[in-house]
């Protein structure tokens, strides 16, 4: 009974009491002991977390991996690096995709880096996900917020430098994976440093055909650096660096030449600062990204052209958990970003001069919000929570020339500000022991995007048009819910979620044909502008079983559909995807093995130029032990994946380029 | 009490403002012909003046070109305001001569110091020899006089200056790009200014207003136009504005059909901008 009542508070994203019996079903261990000492954590440790815990015990499995494994998550693949996430198929805008609560923006006007490419599984502490009802407390959105967290550096009395390497390797794309983790923690100072290295060939797909500029090369390294100020507060720094080279994109005309991350920030973490506040994070960050798109490598190119990218952000938050009694709880938080960007692209033909146009004229983007989360335990079968978020956003062209490039679509001024408000009701009973629901309201809105507002002949591969910005565009404004039903036993969790957006406003692009084509070879242009609505709805189910201590099962399925206001499938719909995992556990020998099934997505938007996707089939098979080398542990993983080599591809792959086939690989991570 | 201290510092600031603008402007002594390059200069024989003629652009190229003529006392060297000029361009083939489209200062009080006008050189000096006459009027001592002066037309390498038989009445019209330059183009939103003569005689060139425009920007190395051009329209003396947009830098060709009320006059002309 008290087991399920704590569920309850853990799904709802705080567990208020220090008591929590460990889980029967996972283990949460990654959450350091400080956290667990002061009662709080503040991440949902729910099936979601269970679930991603446990994909993650894959160590060759990359984030995008890990994050896909949650049916609520769907990845818009137009290479084999840089997957962007959808949440619940609300992408791009309409979903926040933060890096330890720091706001970054893609250099990439074909939205070639997403930020969640700057984050290496050996410095991801963890993924945290929340759906469109609660995930705008960090930011005004209507699809809900990924946050990676990343290592932090703890601070132990050890005085001794531990840490782990890893080393791996596959088959498909004959790509070598390295990376180091380096601990050392002495008194009141702590450091945490990671490296990784990724070089990949073009991979084969299945039945052995390769993929052309499927490649990439990248060097990851992240420094974390902890200093304990007194007995509650402690004092981080941050930096990660990640460079990539010669990234190919199979479904875009470019490849990228080479991206450069840099993101730095300091924070300030007070441990029970007060009576009743227990947490309080405070954070000031930076961010600087460099892209340059390249199309050197490429046979048949029309006429070469230049297309660097750069974004700026910086900005800062602060955010308190205040326990107001046993009852109730407020999380507050107060945020203000700044987000830059340039992009340009240059054309090149013998005898002429260069060809230069803006294509995200320089802008900028002030946002600053003030959000709440409300938690209250009325009795002991119901909890409610309320989120609350204001936003006031302010975006503008900054510079003469960029006012020059909108003027000519017919725009005076171009720069917005708009005050956003997002609300949700949450209720959670328990309807029995082993069951409770859980039901969420929200009323949401969203800021367009600088390529929504001011993209200037932006070219989108997918559907082959030339798209332009729209400064007048209203902000989308979305209603939603969601319905779960959770039953828990001792051996077996079932959830199942369905859930339902009505999008007003909802930003698409439409042709118009009053304007001629830049990119050669485009069918038209499309202009971002506002349908009056469009509508999403979906279930997930998830079930995770463990019939024998050894034997754990986990089984995902999502559906998803859409439809804009004529009735006509929204794009970028994933279809009906079943995951089915199942791990044994001899002694410290494992075994798994996974089945993806996918049905065929028949429910395709001509206009955005889909076409239908068939069903597929997937095979994996994993395995893994321990054992000591040099006297220290070590963990040797392999695997086949996509066993049977299916030749396939996903309904949200950009140019129906086939996947990698048969992949067999090898990893280790030894630790010392 | 504390409105009117608020009043007080507004009129004092708001003083000290004009004050200080004030001040600015009685310091910049403007020299008229900065900027400006002088292509030649001439005694007018009669009127005991002389003449300088300037243009924004460093030579004179066929087309239409602005031309800015500075009048001096010709003992004293002081600059004269007040005169009445009138301009005879002309060109010497050898085996026949004719004129040019022009356009006599507007007023006899200077602009700035300088008689502004225009003459749209209709060929460049390899088909003949260009001269402009002067006919002055000077008001300061009511003496006339008269100069010639040569001058060098070349070809510029993008031509600014197109002519064509119309469909309609057959009659010859001189069409010249006025704007834009590559100097002043940008990408964005640009005024466009053309301006159309008709043939009469050889020594008859008058602004034609009949006509009207539509215009048609494109890259032609990429095969694309631009959105949201205004088509030029007459504004007075041949001239017509219109707006162009250019969606990046690099050669843009802008194309151009000429309409007499519904009838097709031309459709083949064209002036390339490269910037």
């Amino acid at each position: 009974m008290k087991f399920t009542f704590l569920l309850t508070l853990l799904f709802a994203g705080i567990a208020m009491q220090a008591q929590v019996s460990p889980s029967q079903l996972s283990d949460d261990s990654t959450r350091s002991i400080e956290l667990r000492e002061i009662q709080v954590n503040t991440t949902a440790r729910n099936d979601r977390q269970r679930m991603l815990q446990f994909y993650r015990g894959n160590l060759s499995a990359g984030i995008e991996d890990i994050m896909t494994r949650l049916p609520e998550i769907s990845l818009i693949r137009r290479g084999t690096y840089g997957m962007e996430p959808a949440i619940r198929s609300l992408s791009g805008g309409q979903i926040n995709v933060l890096l330890d609560g720091m706001r970054i923006h893609g250099a990439c006007t074909d939205k070639m880096d997403p930020a969640t490419i700057y984050i290496e599984p050996v410095n991801l502490d963890e993924v945290q996900l929340q759906t469109g009802t609660q995930g705008f407390l960090y930011g005004a959105s209507i699809g809900g917020t990924v946050n990676l967290k990343t290592a932090t550096a703890t601070c132990h009395n050890t005085g001794k430098i531990s840490g782990s390497i890893s080393s791996g390797f596959q088959s498909a794309a004959k790509s070598f994976y390295e990376s180091a983790q380096l601990r050392y923690s002495s008194g009141k100072m702590a450091v945490l440093s990671t490296a990784t290295w990724r070089n990949s060939e073009v991979y084969r797909s299945g039945g052995g055909q390769k993929i052309p500029f499927s490649q990439y090369q990248k060097v990851n390294y992240s420094t974390a650096f902890s200093y304990q100020l007194n007995d509650r507060t402690l004092l981080k720094a941050d930096y990660i660096g990640d460079h990539g080279w010669n990234i190919g994109y199979p479904a875009l005309p470019m490849d990228v030449g080479y991206a450069v991350a840099r993101i730095g920030s300091v924070s300030l973490v007070k441990e029970q600062p007060g009576n009743r506040l227990y947490q309080w994070t405070t954070k000031l960050y930076a961010n600087q990204i460099r892209h340059y798109m390249d199309d050197t490598h490429r046979p048949n190119v029309p006429m070469h052209m230049d297309m660097p990218g750069r974004s700026l952000t910086w900005g800062m938050y602060t955010e308190g958990q205040v326990k107001l009694n046993n009852q109730q709880q407020l999380q507050l938080i107060a945020d203000f970003s700044s987000t830059r960007l340039k992009a340009s692209m240059t054309m090149y033909e013998n005898g002429q001069p260069p060809m230069y146009m803006l294509t995200w004229p320089d802008n900028r983007k002030d946002q600053a919000g003030i959000g709440a989360s409300w938690k209250w335990r009325a009795d002991s079968n119901w909890t409610f929570q309320s989120v609350i978020r204001l936003d006031y956003i302010s975006t503008a062209l900054t510079s003469q020339e960029a006012k020059d490039h909108i003027s000519i679509l017919g725009v005076n001024d171009a720069g917005r500000q708009e005050v956003l408000k997002n609300i949700s009701v949450t209720a959670n009973r328990k309807m029995a022991g082993w069951l409770q629901g859980h039901l969420s309201i929200a009323y949401a809105g969203r800021m367009p995007t600088a390529t929504e507002l001011y993209g200037f002949y932006l070219f989108n591969a997918q559907d082959g048009y030339d798209y332009l910005g729209n400064p007048s565009l209203k902000p989308e404004q979305s209603l939603h819910g969601e319905f779960r039903l959770q039953a828990q036993g001792k051996k077996a969790r079932v959830s199942t979620t369905v859930f339902y957006h009505h999008i007003r406003n909802y930003i698409s692009g439409t042709i118009d044909p009053s304007f001629s084509t830049m990119t050669i070879g485009a069918h038209g242009v499309k202009k971002f502008s506002a349908l009056s609505y469009a509508e999403l709805s979906g279930v997930e189910v998830s079930l995770l079983l463990e019939p024998l201590a050894a034997l754990d099962i986990v089984s995902t399925l999502r559906y998803t559909q859409g439809k804009d206001n004529t009735g006509d499938p929204l794009p970028m719909i994933a279809p009906l995807k079943n995951i089915n995992t199942v791990r044994y556990q001899f002694r410290y020998f494992f075994i798994q093995g996974e089945t993806e099934t996918a049905a065929a997505q028949n429910k395709v938007s001509h206009k955005y130029g889909e076409d239908p996707t068939p069903g597929y089939f997937l095979l994996h098979l994993r395995s893994g032990f321990p054992f000591h080398l040099m006297g220290k542990k070590t963990d040797l993983q392999y695997g086949v994946e996509n066993l049977l080599d299916k030749n396939y591809h996903e309904h949200l792959d950009w140019g129906n380029v086939k996947r990698p086939g048969r992949n067999v690989y090898l990893m280790l991570k030894w630790f010392f | 009490m504390k409105k009117s201290l608020y009043l007080l510092v507004s009129i004092a600031l708001l003083c000290v403002i004009v004050f200080l603008s004030a001040c600015s402007k009685d310091k910049t002594e403007k020299n008229p012909t900065a900027g400006l390059t002088k292509i030649t200069e001439g005694y007018v024989v009669g009127a005991a003046a002389k003449a300088e003629i300037y243009t924004k652009e460093t030579a004179l190229t066929t087309g239409y070109t602005k031309l800015y003529i500075a009048l001096y006392d010709s003992i004293t060297g002081k600059r004269l305001d007040d005169a009445h000029i009138h301009l005879y361009p002309e060109m010497d083939m050898g085996t026949m001569k004719h004129s040019a489209p022009f356009e006599n200062p507007a007023s006899t009080d200077a602009v700035d110091q300088l008689f502004p006008c225009s003459v749209t050189f209709i060929m460049s000096s390899m088909g003949g020899n260009w001269t402009l006459k002067l006919d002055v009027h000077n008001h300061a001592n009511d003496k006339e006089g008269s100069l010639i002066l040569p001058l060098t037309v070349a070809e510029p390498a993008l031509s600014r200056q197109k002519s064509f038989t119309a469909a309609h009445n057959g009659a010859k019209y001189f069409i010249s790009l006025v704007n834009p330059t590559a100097a002043y183009s940008k990408v964005g939103i640009n005024d466009m200014e053309i301006v159309i003569y008709k043939k009469a005689s050889m020594m008859s060139w008058p602004a034609d207003s009949s006509l009207s425009v539509i215009l048609t920007p494109e890259m032609p190395t990429m095969g694309h136009g631009s959105p949201n051009n205004v088509n030029p329209v007459h504004i007075g003396s041949g001239h017509y504005k219109g707006k162009v947009n250019f969606t990046m830098t690099g050669l843009w060709r802008l194309n151009l059909d000429f309409m007499s009320g519904t009838a097709v006059a031309d459709t083949t002309q064209s002036f390339d901008v490269q910037f």
